[in-house]
């Protein structure tokens, strides 16, 4: 199966910000949380296109994601909004800290056609320990 | 009938901007100048996707009903989380600290999971601070050290930092020079003046490399966290001659690797400048009020967040009574959220726990956290439906104002924190 490991971080966008003032059940906040970024090349790779799904996996679990190419994010990097979605695959281990590492873990991206994003509502299942 | 507010402060991020102008028509939110993409979201939007109605396990109650099912999840836990809190005002942060002394419970805000391991380093080494009007006013040299404001704090530059003109840097942008640091190239990047692409995860070595240059000492290696040495030691050169420089930071230091040392490192170069000239940092506060919850809670209990009051007097020991370790591992047996939404920001391993334990939720809108509640109390949007005050991300208080009615006739945070507390006084008196 083809598939690439990358850097992964995540972080806040302008798009994300506005999207949970609309409200985190909203259309707006889907979209605006449910990708993941790539380099263009390592989508070329795994030939995937803008708005294509994705798998994202780490250690600590796997999410279906549309791809999103982007020019700032050097190949071996992909970037996750803030969001349900990209708490699928961070971990809860904090270093004693507090804080998790919500930037820079090891992450393997997939190309996962035919497989649905989840909704909001099928993570909450998933939280109460549904699939 | 139109009304037109001036002088509105913005409750959604750390930057506070105060001069929004907001037309209520007919007590309705009809339009708002000068705001932000995303405030002018939280303006416009603020009625929609609103929680509909109290509820207690998904059935809908009165305000009473609700508050006595609160106060016994409560009352009765051995282990109960309070968590949120920074994005509400500050009379309803000092409630939820009384409520958490009152159970014998840990009260968390928001900051461990986002500036925590700032107020780590600097609580050991200290900070040079400074207020946004003085960088204004003064600021030559401004860098943007794993912090995106494009993304995150839209006004910033605009307002505070990079673009004002201001008594000793009169021709705005072009009287200073601004850097971006960042592992990936942000529109920050493209709009500063020099962009370092750190390798991710070395921020560190170079905030190191950089304090060595500054103290003049010989740079060996070629480069040094992905940048080169010629870049390193004109930046040092930069820095040193600026009048007056500021580093502002944000989560791409304290949610990487290194966390806490990285802002020890930020602080060890400031320190370092400022044997040569003005320099300072300010950490780019994401929620609007993190930093009132962060100071309420220290004036109250003398920490500012990760306090436990299992022994009936305030501990605090990050990593242990932070909200993540405390639901990660289990230990959290019920929690009261307030204004935040750990259901949706948490790793999914610690929000999971959120499913299986009491949680009361007060919120505006319907999210992941209130899904997983057992008991929904809606409340009015401090900032736009509630008066209160915040603190910027500079420690500067602001006043919110009220400019709408609460949405369906709802109360405050605070005002409904009072009714648990009174109810839970009550419990404990009658057992």
């Amino acid at each position: 199966m083809l598939k690439i490991e990358v850097t992964l971080i995540s972080g806040r966008t302008s798009q994300q910000g506005a999207g949970l003032e609309v409200g985190k059940t909203s259309e707006e906040y889907f979209r605006s949380t449910s990708y993941v970024e790539l380099n263009a090349s390592d989508a070329e790779k795994l030939g995937v296109g803008d708005g294509q799904p994705v798998g994202v996996t780490t250690p600590h679990g796997s999410v279906v994601v549309s791809a999103r190419t982007s020019q700032g994010l050097d190949p071996g990097m992909a970037f996750f909004p803030y969001g349900p979605w990209a708490n699928q695959v961070f971990g809860t281990d904090t270093g004693g800290t507090g804080m998790p590492s919500y930037k820079g873990i090891r992450a393997t991206v997939e190309p996962a056609a035919g497989k649905a994003i989840p909704t909001l509502t099928e993570l909450v299942e998933r939280l109460r320990g549904g699939t | 009938m139109m009304t037109v507010y001036t002088d509105v402060v913005c409750p959604f991020c750390g930057c506070l901007c105060d001069d929004l102008e907001v037309t209520v028509e007919d007590g309705e939110i009809a339009g708002v100048k000068n705001a932000c993409a995303v405030s002018r979201s939280k303006f416009m939007n603020h009625g929609e996707n609103r929680i509909e109605t109290t509820t207690v396990d998904g059935k809908a109650v009165d305000y009473e009903e609700a508050v006595k099912a609160a106060a016994k999840i409560l009352a009765t836990a051995r282990r109960p989380l309070v968590y949120g809190l920074s994005s509400t005002e500050c009379v309803a942060i000092g409630k939820a600290v009384e409520l958490a002394e009152l159970v014998g419970g840990v009260v968390d805000n928001t900051s461990s999971v986002c500036h925590g391991p700032t107020i780590l380093a600097l609580q050991q080494v200290g900070e040079s601070k400074t207020t946004l009007g003085e960088v204004k006013n003064r600021a030559d040299l401004i860098v943007f050290w794993g912090s995106n404001p494009t993304e995150a704090h839209l006004r910033h530059i605009i307002r505070y930092s990079a673009m004002p003109k201001g008594m000793y840097t009169p021709e705005g942008r072009k009287s200073r020079y601004v850097v971006a640091v960042d592992v990936r190239e942000t529109r920050m990047a493209r709009v500063a003046d020099e962009f370092l692409k750190v390798e991710p995860g070395k921020d560190f070595e170079l905030l190191l490399v950089l304090r060595a240059a500054v103290r003049g000492a010989e740079v060996q290696a070629d480069q040094v966290a992905g940048i080169s040495k010629e870049q390193i030691k004109a930046l040092a050169g930069r820095m040193k001659a600026a009048k007056m420089g500021i580093i502002f930071f944000g989560l791409g230091l304290t949610q990487s690797d290194g966390r806490h040392m990285n802002i020890d490192a930020a602080v060890g170069l400031v320190t370092e400048l400022n044997h040569h000239t003005k320099f300072l940092l300010t950490p780019m506060r994401g929620h609007y009020n993190v930093a009132g919850a962060n100071t309420v809670t220290t004036w109250q209990t003398g920490y500012p967040y990760a306090v436990d009051f299992a022994r009936g007097y305030p501990r605090y020991n990050p990593g242990e009574y932070t909200s993540v370790d405390l639901l990660a591992k289990g230990e959290a047996d019920a929690a009261l959220i307030i204004a935040s939404d750990p259901g949706a920001t948490f790793p999914a391993d610690a929000a999971k726990r959120l499913a299986k334990i009491p949680v009361v939720t007060l919120d505006q809108k319907v999210t992941p956290t209130t899904m997983l509640s057992k008991v929904v109390i809606p409340v009015a949007t401090a900032g736009v439906e509630a008066e209160g005050t915040a603190y910027r991300m500079d420690g500067v208080p602001l006043r919110l104002k009220k400019v709408v009615e609460p949405h369906g006739g709802i109360r405050s945070d605070a005002e409904v924190l009072e009714m648990i507390i009174e109810r839970v006084r009550a419990l404990k008196e009658g057992s």
